[in-house]
């Protein structure tokens, strides 16, 4: 399959123009997420940290009894 | 003081009865007093440990490392301290605080390595220095083949 040097630019620009929104719909997705669970903390400190405590006091007993 | 329902007694009572049962009665106000001092001390200590650690403001800041301090208080507390997971970790976090170290190295390296052979290739390819080519290329870092 010969492929000139124009036709792999216009792939290369097509799958550019298809891969990057999607990247950047990710990312914006991922900030969202961010925010959320950082406003959530914020809002629920004391639970968020017992949470926490609880799952590293879970982990730390699991990995001890191995 | 308060009446308690029991101290009068049976509807005879004697002084001595009377005394003791005062007394009780005395006695249980107190520790019902002290209780409550207990308890208003331990809120004015547990307000005050909360002012000092500012764990309001701390997970305000800085809400994941205070929940992964956290985790971290309860894996210590549950007992995984001493355990090959935390060797595991402790090896990863160490590998990884290397990492750019190491990085930096292995670029010097090769950088190095490149120049070399850049300066033998274009040495070699002087035909006035054919001779010394070797030489140069191998005092520049580049490895030369053995000569028998």
């Amino acid at each position: 399959m010969d492929l000139n040097p124009q036709q792999v630019a216009d792939r290369a620009r097509q799958l550019q123009d298809r891969v990057v929104p999607q990247i950047d719909e990710a990312r914006q997705n991922l900030v969202d997420m961010n925010n959320r669970v950082v406003s959530f903390i914020r809002a629920n400190p004391g639970t968020c940290l017992l949470g926490a405590v609880a799952v590293g006091f879970l982990v730390g007993r699991i990995a001890s009894r191995r | 003081m308060t009446n308690y329902p029991g101290a009068s007694g049976n509807g005879n009572p004697s002084s001595r009865e009377q005394g003791s049962d005062a007394g009780f009665g005395q006695r249980v106000d107190q520790i019902g007093s002290e209780a409550q001092q207990l308890w208003s001390d331990a809120r004015g200590a547990v307000g005050d440990l909360g002012q000092t650690l500012d764990l309001r403001g701390r997970v305000e800041r800085n809400p994941y490392g205070m929940i992964a301090a956290a985790i971290g208080v309860g894996y210590v507390l549950g007992g995984g301290l001493f355990t090959p997971l935390t060797a595991r970790i402790l090896k990863l976090g160490v590998r990884l605080a290397a990492l750019p170290l190491v990085k930096d190295e292995l670029l010097g390296m090769a950088e190095t390595a490149f120049q070399g052979y850049q300066t033998g290739r274009s040495v070699m390819g002087s035909p006035a220095r054919e001779g010394s080519a070797s030489a140069d290329a191998s005092a520049a870092g580049t490895p030369r083949p053995p000569s028998y």
